[in-house]
């Protein structure tokens, strides 16, 4: 008994470690295609929810529940968005909303960032101007889009103005906060490596407070936007914003309703290009 | 004396507090040979890792002198390296850019340190991950790595806190008989932080026992086991002997 058992194991052994191998390849298909599937189950839902929401939005104009000068039927919007497009006071109005967010985001950003790395790595800096920072972050920033008109004229400038200065403090903070929250441990390593402060800012803090400030990056980019239209409201002679008031004021809500979700989509396809960019910069957070 | 690499005399610390000064060391002198495998042990509060950071230059003493390598000891020095319960490793570098991180740091010759660095990672069995990155690791691989990076610049004195207090029982066993057959191989001075009296006796030559408030050293073990130790040791009467000794040193037979 025991003789011929052990003389077949190796036979047996090989055998079953094969079928073994096909089960576990069939577990790992099934896994997949479950995961696969539940993606598209994922989309469909979404993608779904869409169509409910347009053809909501549909059946309520067609159907004559909401009068049109409230809200349009999808089919005047689609209208006015060939009609708004082919105009030739299109293309300069966006040519000068884009360079106004633009410069603002840019400019607003590298201040939030330059201001925040000074005030967490120089005390003096931080003990004479983070009061002030502080308490000019409580009131909305928005109060300042009038006075702004006035100093920096019509032109693009108040623009920017106003949106550097929506987009300044959440890069400010962040950058601030993420400098500032770092293991103890990890400078107490540095620290016993006698690394100077160039060295730990450059080594740990610095790439530490990456994650941290590419979400400000995010939160800078849509208060950009924001406070260039915000300011285009309030005083403008050109730009998206300013186009959206005048057509609002003719009662031209289709067109009105068809500059917002151009807005919409620009704003969302860049944040969707930060967010790629984020995960290649600070690619270690999903680890 | 003149063999002694360090050499504390009268060392005190006092925090001051919200209720009134905390002494956290009270008048500690000892001192150690080089080549010496050192434990301090002692339950939470009798300022083990306070010395320890002191001997490190990371913090300052209140009273007492210092002497490492025959010079006065105040700030941290590259001949002493430290190593911290957590691997504290940076995610954003990979395996190999953390062991050569304090070789960056030093500015030390580049050739020499990438040849280094690929002996240390070999050293602590970790050939073939040099590319991964720390969040791909378990706790012990890390430690592993914290192992590598502690020994990247050559330092003569390791200051080790607590470094596998996180590990479960049958890694940080793993990690004790790696870091004495490293240990071995290289005879640096090693101070260690435990509050695991079995491992204290396991891998020291001389075992500190500390008791809390205030912080003293309350008094020093000569641990007289044979090397090179495995774990077959724990089985030697000798050893429980040693670890009941500490035990009733330290107050917490009953």
């Amino acid at each position: 008994m025991t003789m011929t058992d052990t003389t077949r194991v190796p036979g047996t052994t090989a055998q079953t470690s094969a079928r073994q191998g096909d089960a576990i390849t069939r577990f790992i298909e099934d896994d997949r295609r479950r995961a696969r599937r539940e993606l598209i189950t994922n989309r469909l839902l979404a993608l779904g929810f869409g169509v409910f929401v347009l053809l909501v939005w549909a059946v309520a104009t067609h159907g004559g529940f909401v009068h049109s000068l409230i809200i349009p039927t999808p089919i005047a919007t689609l209208e006015a968005s060939g009609r708004v497009m082919s105009a030739d006071y299109f293309l300069p109005n966006v040519w000068v909303t884009l360079q106004e967010i633009f410069w603002g985001f840019v400019i607003g950003m590298a201040a939030g960032a330059i201001l925040g790395i000074l005030v967490a790595m120089f005390a003096p800096v931080r003990a004479t101007l983070y009061p002030y920072l502080v308490a000019l972050q409580a009131p909305p920033k928005i109060v300042l889009a009038p006075i702004f008109i006035t100093w920096f004229g019509f032109d693009m400038e108040s623009k920017i103005a106003i949106s550097v200065v929506m987009c300044f403090f959440p890069m400010f903070l962040n950058t601030l906060t993420g400098l500032s929250s770092v293991d103890p441990n990890a400078i107490k390593l540095m620290r016993s490596l006698t690394a100077n402060r160039w060295q730990t800012f450059r080594h740990l803090l610095l790439p530490n407070a990456a994650p941290i400030m590419m979400a400000g990056v995010k939160l800078c980019w849509t208060l950009a936007v924001l406070g260039v239209i915000v300011g285009e409201f309030v005083g403008a002679s050109a730009g998206i914003g300013y186009l959206i008031y005048a057509m609002n004021f003719q009662l031209d809500i289709p067109a009105v309703f068809f500059l917002i979700i151009l807005l919409s989509l620009f704003t969302l396809i860049v944040y969707q290009l930060i967010e790629w960019l984020e995960n290649r910069v600070v690619f270690w957070t999903s680890l | 004396m003149s063999s002694e690499i360090i050499c504390g005399t009268n060392i005190s610390k006092v925090y001051a507090t919200a209720t009134g000064p905390l002494v956290a060391l009270d008048d500690v002198s000892f001192g150690v040979e080089e080549g010496e495998f050192i434990s301090l042990v002692g339950p939470s509060g009798c300022g083990k890792s306070t010395l320890l950071s002191i001997l490190g230059g990371l913090e300052d003493r209140s009273l007492g002198h210092l002497d490492i390598a025959g010079k006065p000891a105040d700030s941290p020095r590259p001949d002493v390296g430290m190593m911290f319960q957590t691997s504290v490793l940076f995610p954003w570098r990979t395996i190999r850019e953390n062991v050569r991180l304090p070789g960056q740091i030093l500015k030390l010759d580049k050739a020499r340190q990438k040849q280094r660095t690929e002996e240390l990672l070999d050293m602590v069995g970790l050939n073939g991950f040099g590319d991964r990155y720390p969040g791909e690791l378990s706790g012990g691989m890390r430690q592993r790595v914290g192992l590598a990076r502690l020994l990247a610049h050559d330092p003569r004195i390791l200051m080790m806190d607590e470094p596998f207090g996180a590990l479960d029982e049958f890694t940080r066993e793993t990690m004790n008989l790696e870091l004495l057959r490293i240990w071995e191989a290289t005879r640096k001075t090693v101070i260690f932080v435990t509050h695991n009296i079995g491992e204290a006796v396991f891998l020291s030559d001389r075992v500190f026992v500390m008791t809390p408030r205030p912080g003293r050293l309350e008094g020093i073990v000569e641990i007289d086991l044979p090397r090179p130790r495995t774990t077959g040791i724990m089985r030697d009467p000798r050893y429980s002997e040693l670890v009941f000794e500490i035990r009733r040193m330290l107050g917490v037979d009953h």
